[in-house]
């Protein structure tokens, strides 16, 4: 016999409740308050939790970027420089550090970060005597540009 | 492939840097100066020919800013002062405006900084071939990424290499290698016979499952998406220099 209707005694239930609620309390198991224990609580809590961190991951990029500018700035400015005089005179050379590892070299290789002080201060020298200089002096060592292939 | 910038933290210091800078005030001893020093302006005197190279070379008196005329200070100052004969020419007493606001840039003598930078690298090489350095670390570009190491250090690269675990590579993008004594900067890379960093692939992963969630309060919307990213791991063995600086 065909029946074109279901038969009344087959229902649609749900079997596993149990794990799809400790699928979300498992997420919120460290939380503070009722909010860890309880389904309907946790639930928002726990979605609240997830949007953050995707949001937190891009901003993390940005926060640490400004961070290693401020390490930058401190220790070019212990050295006599400003920021933005030190990271667009290292460009001028061609030196491509990017601020991660000049904040690194800051911490780690003091030595290091003050010969990059001392090369970007006479860089900016070079530039403003070829600026003031009426063109008629030969153009200073460490602005030269080398020439790749 | 690039320049090479050598900095020795020795005695014979990265130093021949620019001096402090110094008012390029026209003392009483103008004219009994060392150091040929070309000053960037000068004061005209009433002659022709004194004119005529202020005009050429005077920007500071041709500025708006200067309040200083032609011959209104020069004039001035013959006029009153007691003593004009015993100042040399073009002499103009120190006021607040008789000079640029900017300090006097002075960069030093070429074929005396050619000779002492050559110094220099005769020292580095001459070091670099006696191994006279401890622990080197490098700048190392790879990956995207700019990486500070040294030896026996850890690397953890977030996407897949198409190399096999336990195998050893060159990382050949080198911006910088310094030691204790002296540092290498690349202008902007180094040369690969000057520096070889060298590294074994340890072990390709997955990342711990990220969760990336978009959700809309009131709107019945919410997206949940789990990403696994691969990850490898590299362990720094050795860097190693060789005395090729020229």
């Amino acid at each position: 016999m065909v029946f074109l209707t279901a038969q009344l005694w087959l229902r649609n239930r749900v079997t596993d409740r149990y794990w799809r609620v400790q699928e979300v309390l498992k997420h919120a198991r460290h939380f503070r308050g009722r909010k860890n224990r309880c389904y309907r609580l946790a639930v928002r809590a726990v979605t609240r939790a997830f949007v953050q961190c995707t949001r937190a991951r891009r901003r993390k990029k940005r926060n640490l970027r400004t961070l290693w500018i401020s390490r930058v700035t401190a220790a070019s400015q212990e050295h006599g420089l400003k920021y933005p005089a030190f990271i667009l005179n290292l460009i001028k050379c061609q030196v491509e550090l990017n601020r991660k590892v000049l904040a690194d070299l800051a911490i780690y290789e003091p030595k290091t970060f003050k010969s990059l002080a001392a090369l970007a201060k006479r860089r900016r020298q070079e530039g403003f005597a070829a600026a003031l200089g009426d063109g008629k002096e030969p153009e200073g060592i460490f602005s030269r540009v080398a020439q790749h292939l | 492939m690039a320049a090479v910038v050598a900095a020795s933290a020795l005695p014979v210091t990265f130093g021949r840097l620019v001096s402090a800078c110094s008012r390029s005030v026209l003392r009483a001893s103008g004219p009994g100066e060392g150091i040929a020093r070309r000053p960037e302006w000068q004061v005209c005197s009433e002659q022709g020919e004194a004119r005529e190279a202020w005009a050429q070379r005077d920007r500071w008196n041709r500025t708006a800013r200067c309040p200083v005329g032609r011959s209104s200070l020069w004039s001035a100052s013959r006029r009153f002062s007691s003593q004009s004969a015993s100042f040399p020419q073009g002499y103009v007493p120190k006021t607040s405006l008789s000079s640029p606001p900017w300090p006097e840039v002075v960069v030093p003598d070429p074929v005396e900084e050619a000779r002492h930078h050559a110094e220099v690298v005769g020292k580095v090489n001459g070091l670099i071939a006696r191994g006279r350095y401890g622990r080197l670390f490098a700048v190392v570009h790879f990956a995207s990424h700019q990486w500070k190491v040294t030896s026996e250090d850890l690397i953890l690269i977030e996407n897949k290499l198409d190399v096999a675990c336990g195998e050893r590579i060159r990382l050949e993008k080198v911006l910088l290698v310094g030691a204790d004594d002296f540092t290498l900067l690349g202008r902007p890379l180094l040369g690969k016979d000057l520096v070889q960093v060298e590294a074994t692939v340890i072990e390709k992963t997955e990342s711990w499952p990220k969760i990336n969630m978009r959700f809309k309060k009131r709107k019945n919307y919410k997206r949940k998406r789990i990403i696994v990213s691969p990850q490898t791991v590299l362990r720094i063995n050795t860097i190693k220099i060789a005395p090729c600086l020229c």
